[in-house]
């Protein structure tokens, strides 16, 4: 500690003030969870009282016992965890094949298809969301893991991601492959798969956070209590005044449902700032 | 008898018994909206006991059940007021057979032939209209027959902080709130509020927030006898009429009468800490509010509290908005034990809205309205009144929600001063009319 202090002081002014901004902008993120968790820990009949009371004592492990005893927040969170991670390997299997396919191989109709897919990124969800709606209800798919799963693979951002990294990657590699008798799946398979791992992270990262919190179209999908994701469970269980009443114990859910994400975020914290800053797309 | 005999005959019977219709449980899915709250009420059949809407709701179920080992209830409870799901559940063909829908959203399902009319399946278990109160009746009713079991009406209410009203001295002599009787004696009322207290006369939920200011509009033009929907596929909100009423709510909001930056919950908590005179907000929090009243050192406790109708401030029909919440059957094909199941639900909410009543909400029975446990209920005496002003839209008037959410959009880009009045009536009425003509 005693060194980190010294490594603050001994810098310049800017970087002290620049220092301070950082920790304040921590402080201002950070600021909104740490109410949750306060909230949590408050009597609910309390807060709608006095919102106030938050920041004093007493505190209660009420909500989260409740949570545990009686909340359906568990099977919400294992939907999630099925709909999310499926969708985040599927897709990260047909964007890196999809990737290779744009990037490698050529085939009539490669830069057509590839516009076509592209054009992906510009059509909203909302402007597919009836038709969709109908055919999964043509074939039986709501209330199912693929009804909520399907949806998510046409992933147009995925396989735009994945053909540039491939482009990136030197087509000498492959050559070299090649003249080694390597077969054209074990080139992609052994030689230029694991060098698009970051890319992959990035992908996977988002694809899985995209469907954590996706919302509609769990809602109007998955209409039966027992397929009801996180986001569509937690809100069912808002009173209409959910504001007022029983808010202690709507943020115990809510802690139950983000402590998932957070534990992602600190395993993959040095990808999904890779991601973010737009790193990955060499 | 020998193992093998034992063996046998507990096979037979057993086969007998799952074969044996009377044996099966009939099958319900119920869906509705009020929030959960397992942790309290999950397995409280004492409905007594239970306060408030989703402990009263979730404890009539749980002793509907448990009166009924022959029915079984699947519950599903969904977020208010739930209508993008039932869209989708009936679109898919997978809606649940009993199901919340407020009285002016019963057009939407009805008049798509999604719901099936209750008359015959209401006669058979000894329930008829005219047990329903007039409000319950008309919201209930379309096209002359019954879409769905009425459970209560709801409207706005003034919730009053007695000890404020007296420092500022708005008190009769009969201790009752002086409640104003025109537009401009409001103005005057807030204006003396504000100089004697220092707080506004009003706490409004004004942020994130369309209801409001609908509910409002739409209970100063009944009492300007503006019939706004004469033609339930054309609005007339650019109106004199209109234009008074938004003008007094502007001139509320600009001379600080009202608090300004709230949504539901902060009102909420702002009124219970005195920090206003008047709460407009629902019958649904008459009983909480009337706990807090009763508990020592808090604000409603100082001078007490008192909840009225919205005041008469116009000339014309005494009425004011008022909706009420139902429960509907999805049209489907279904045995005669599913109807009779659906029969039996109906009639143990019908035979027990004392119970729902206690949510604050008026009853929608004439039974329960004029028995004397609901008049000793607190508070019933001074809003009991609503039963007969409570108006609420023409029943032909579809999408109520949406329009809703316009009618507030407008009302409030107005009262807060991003569109002139005279614009924000004009796009009212163009974007109500645009919505209902591509029905």
């Amino acid at each position: 500690m005693a060194s980190h202090n010294s490594e603050i002081i001994g810098r310049s002014f800017g970087d002290r003030v620049l220092f301070g901004l950082v920790i304040l902008l921590a402080l201002v993120m950070a600021g909104p969870v740490l109410y949750v968790i306060a909230l949590s820990l408050k009597d609910n009949k309390e807060l709608m009282v006095d919102p106030h009371s938050v920041f004093h004592m007493p505190y209660t492990i009420k909500n989260y016992i409740d949570t545990i005893g009686t909340s359906n927040v568990f099977s919400w969170v294992f939907n999630s965890i099925i709909v999310a991670g499926g969708l985040t390997v599927f897709t990260l299997i047909l964007s890196s094949l999809a990737g290779y396919g744009f990037a490698r191989l050529n085939f009539p109709g490669r830069a057509v298809l590839f516009v076509i897919v592209l054009l992906g990124l510009a059509v909203p969800e909302q402007a597919v969301l009836i038709a969709r709606h109908q055919i999964f209800s043509w074939l039986g798919l709501h209330n199912s893991y693929p009804g909520l799963i399907l949806p998510g693979l046409s992933s147009a951002f995925g396989v735009f991601l994945m053909t540039q990294y491939f482009r990136a990657i030197p087509k000498e590699l492959d050559e070299a492959a090649i003249l080694d008798n390597a077969s054209r799946f074990r080139v992609f398979w052994k030689v230029l798969l694991p060098l698009t791992v970051p890319a992959q992270a990035t992908l996977g990262i988002f694809t899985f956070l995209g469907a954590w919190n996706d919302y509609f179209w769990p809602l109007i999908s998955a209409t039966k209590k027992e397929m009801f994701t996180l986001t569509v469970g937690i809100a069912s269980t808002q009173m209409n005044f959910a504001q007022s009443q029983g808010i202690g114990f709507l943020m115990a859910q809510a802690v139950f449902a983000g402590a998932p994400i957070l534990i992602i975020y600190l395993f993959f914290q040095k990808y999904i700032v890779t991601a973010v800053s737009g790193a990955a797309v060499r | 008898m020998t193992l093998r005999k034992l063996f046998l005959a507990t096979i037979s019977a057993a086969t007998v018994m799952m074969a044996s219709p009377s044996f099966a449980a009939t099958e319900l899915q119920v869906q509705r909206f009020f929030g959960a709250c397992d942790a309290d009420f999950g397995k409280n059949t004492d409905v007594t006991k239970a306060v408030g809407e989703c402990g009263i709701i979730t404890s009539l179920i749980n002793k509907f059940a448990a009166d009924n080992p022959d029915i079984k209830i699947n519950v599903t409870t969904v977020e208010w007021p739930g209508y993008d799901q039932l869209t989708a559940q009936f679109a898919s063909g997978d809606a649940p057979d009993i199901v919340t829908i407020h009285e002016s959203v019963l057009s939407d399902y009805q008049s798509k032939g999604l719901l099936m009319p209750l008359d015959d399946v209401l006669k058979t278990v000894g329930l008829t209209t005219d047990q329903f109160t007039g409000a319950a009746k008309e919201g209930a009713t379309k096209d002359g027959k019954i879409y769905g079991l009425p459970i209560d009406n709801w409207t706005m209410l003034y919730h009053v902080n007695m000890d404020l009203f007296k420092q500022a001295g708005l008190v009769n002599a009969d201790g009752t709130p002086m409640l104003p009787k025109s537009p401009e004696e409001l103005l005057a009322q807030a204006e003396q509020f504000k100089q004697k207290t220092g707080k506004p006369y009003f706490v409004q939920n004004l942020a994130n927030e369309t209801a409001l200011f609908t509910r409002n509009l739409y209970t100063y033009l009944f009492q300007q006898n503006s019939d706004f929907f004469a033609d339930p596929k054309k609005a007339k909100f650019n109106t004199p009429e209109a234009k008074k009423v938004v003008e007094m709510y502007k001139a509320i909001f600009d001379k600080g009468y009202t608090t300004k930056n709230l949504d539901y919950g902060g009102a909420i908590n702002a009124f219970l800490a005195g920090e206003g005179g008047v709460q407009l907000n629902g019958t649904w929090v008459v009983g909480d509010y009337n706990a807090q009243s009763e508990k020592a050192g808090t604000a409603l406790n100082k001078g007490g509290y008192a909840v009225y109708p919205y005041p008469q401030l116009f000339s014309g029909a005494k009425a004011q908005y008022a909706d009420g919440h139902t429960w509907a059957v999805s049209k489907k094909d279904r045995s005669p034990e599913q109807t009779a199941a659906i029969g039996k639900f109906l009639k143990f909410f019908a035979d027990n809205d004392f119970e729902w009543s206690r949510t604050g909400h008026l009853p929608a029975y004439k039974a329960v309205m004029e028995s004397a446990k609901f008049k000793a209920l607190p508070h019933r005496d001074t809003i009991a009144a609503i039963a007969t002003l409570g108006k609420p839209l023409p029943s032909a008037v579809q999408r109520q929600f949406a329009i809703q959410d316009i009618v507030g959009e407008e009302m409030s880009a107005a009262v807060t001063g991003q569109k002139p009045v005279d614009k924000a009536l004009a796009d009212m009425e163009s974007r109500v009319n645009e919505l209902l003509a591509n029905l």
